[in-house]
């Protein structure tokens, strides 16, 4: 049984890829209407093309939602809708889905210069940051195919470097496939909280700031792989079907709040 | 840059402000913990110092990205025979990564003096301390550092205003937020972008959040960055030949009529502005002063690395809007 949450990261690290071989920074995002486990919208970087710092993949998202079920019930939306991202949201991204009180964010790796869930700031669970719905602090989940967004961008880096004009020596260059920093759980979330969405039997993970191996995310999953695996295959090859799929299935997405001014609200584009 | 005693603004260097219109806002934690870098050094003879010093002011003193002015360069030592030996500090190691490369430029002058361990363990902090006293603690723990007065002083002396120009902004944004009060406006915010290479067309951007078909993350700031791009990606389409060096809002000056919060605070840093004026401050969900909301002075914050500056507007009151405080700009 494959679980929402190792289906909707495989598709967003797919997208991310997708945005790899499109020259764009290989960050990406699927919004999930959680009750109905839909596809609502998904984001992409787009800071070269747009002239514009703030053209992140959650806003590519968000603009997307908007057009989709319209400006006045994005908040509504937003109180059911679950955020997968590659790369931790940062300290931007971070506060407009605050401000748009999304219901929980799970990433793969953190965000080390500019990480609003944890990493640099803990904008989720701030105070200043204000929320329009009952959602008044986020959970933001990191680890789910932690490594596969670090190669990602470690293939994005070391392709950047060709173009510099002052190439960095041959020994930084090399792509690392071996090695990965450990991840402090601690400065996200808590060991119950852990323990909750990987399994108790996982704690050691939480406690030695091990990475959760790819095929035993979620724990119900078939633990296929030792800790350190990859899964290539998920980000070494092209995909260029993935818009295709994600499009198909966000524009036939028909959700019902289940609260406040309950009605269907249809896609319309 | 001018003397301090030379500079023709009414600088108040206790308070931060400069002619009682701008207060500068930084973070007020000291940092006590310097941060660290490494330098190259070698151990010579006192008779060598002053061929040494003449190395480092050919050398490397101009090359260096980072400034050391605020270091000793030399630090003595005696062995138990009297033997004096000087250290020297050469250049940090950003300006030389690898030993050859220090050690080919040092070849030049094999002639010049002799040196013996050539290392790059030492550490020393990478800023001037903030305090004297300070200044005592991390010279015994690190490196003998010289003492120039609070560096804050130097980095307010060497602002540059254009106060008629700022004067002028900050009136028509508090004219502009009145207006959208008076028009029913419940976010009366208003932002001036203004570009170092074409100051006389400045961008207005007001917060639409509650106009219809807006998000609420409609607010002025995040407005007026996507006018910029827009603007910037028309002109790029229309003169695709000509050489255009815009980028995102590079050096802009932006003012605003109220403390934006964490997400425009850190879209102002993606989007490279040099400087942020603010008028009334927001101390619930403010994210540049100290004492605002949870205390991130965004634009300050070390762990960021990107950095501007941030003043508030102190000068007359040109009637800003008020906007409830639970309520992000």
């Amino acid at each position: 049984m494959t679980s929402p949450h190792t289906h909707h990261m495989r598709q967003a690290l797919q997208l991310a890829r997708y945005a790899l071989d499109h020259n764009e920074t290989p960050v990406a995002c699927i919004f999930v209407h959680e009750p109905s486990d839909t596809v609502i919208a998904y984001g992409m970087n787009d800071t070269n093309k747009a002239h514009t710092g703030i053209a992140h993949a959650e806003f590519m998202g968000i603009a997307q939602i908007q057009r989709q079920f319209g400006a006045e019930n994005v908040v509504r939306v937003f109180s059911e809708t679950v955020l997968y991202v590659t790369v931790e949201p940062c300290v931007m991204c971070a506060s407009a889905l605050k401000q748009l009180g999304i219901r929980r964010v799970y990433f793969g790796c953190g965000n080390e210069r500019f990480g609003g869930n944890g990493t640099v700031l803990s904008i989720n669970s701030d105070k200043s940051t204000v929320s329009p719905n009952d959602n008044a602090t986020y959970l933001s989940i990191p680890g789910l195919y932690r490594r596969e967004a670090i190669m990602l961008l470690r293939y994005f880096y070391v392709r950047e470097n060709d173009h510099a004009p002052n190439p960095r020596t041959k020994k930084d260059r090399r792509l690392d496939r071996e090695t990965f920093p450990p991840i402090d759980w601690s400065m996200y979330i808590s060991r119950q909280t852990f323990g909750r969405e990987f399994g108790v039997e996982n704690l050691r993970l939480y406690d030695t700031n091990a990475d959760v191996p790819s095929a035993r995310v979620p724990v119900d999953s078939t633990p296929s792989s030792a800790p350190g695996d990859i899964d290539w295959e998920l980000i070494a090859g092209p995909c260029d079907d993935i818009l295709e799929l994600l499009d198909a299935e966000r524009k036939g997405a028909q959700i019902n709040l289940s609260h406040k001014k309950p009605k269907t609200v249809v896609a319309s584009d | 840059m001018v003397k301090i005693k030379a500079n023709p603004l009414n600088i108040d260097f206790k308070r931060c402000t400069v002619e009682n219109k701008l207060q500068q806002i930084r973070n007020s934690k000291v940092a006590t913990v310097p941060e660290i870098i490494n330098v190259w050094t070698i151990d010579i003879e006192p008779k060598e110092s002053k061929a040494v010093l003449d190395f480092i002011r050919l050398e490397t003193q101009k090359t260096d990205p980072l400034s050391l002015i605020h270091i000793k360069r030399i630090r003595k030592s005696m062995d138990t025979n009297k033997r004096i030996t000087l250290h020297v500090a050469l250049c940090s190691t950003q300006l030389f990564h690898n030993k050859e490369d220090i050690l080919s430029k040092l070849e030049k002058y094999s002639t010049k003096f002799q040196y013996t361990n050539l290392c790059c363990t030492n550490k020393i902090p990478m800023e001037a301390a903030p305090t004297k006293e300070l200044m005592e603690k991390w010279s015994e723990e690190y490196w003998p550092l010289v003492w120039r007065g609070n560096p804050n002083n130097q980095i307010l002396n060497d602002y540059t205003f254009d106060f008629p120009f700022i004067e002028e902004i900050i009136k028509k944004i508090s004219k502009l937020s009145v207006e959208e009060q008076e028009k029913g406006n419940k976010m009366p915010v208003v932002s001036a972008f203004v570009d170092p290479l074409d100051a006389t067309n400045v961008i207005y951007a007001t917060d639409s959040r509650h106009m219809a078909g807006a998000l609420p993350l409609d607010h002025s700031i995040l407005n007026g960055i996507n006018t910029v791009a827009e603007k910037l990606t028309l002109r790029k389409s229309e003169n695709p030949s000509v050489e255009d060096d815009g980028y995102l809002c590079l050096n802009f000056d932006v003012y605003t009529t109220h403390e934006p919060c964490s997400m425009c605070a850190m879209a102002l840093i993606h989007s490279r502005i040099k400087r942020c004026i603010f008028v009334k401050e927001m101390k619930n969900t403010g994210a540049l002063r100290p004492d605002s909301g949870d205390g991130y002075c965004m634009h300050s914050n070390r762990l960021l690395n990107s950095k501007y500056e941030v003043f508030q507007w102190i000068g007359e009151d040109y009637g800003t809007s008020v906007v409830n405080d639970l309520e992000c700009c």
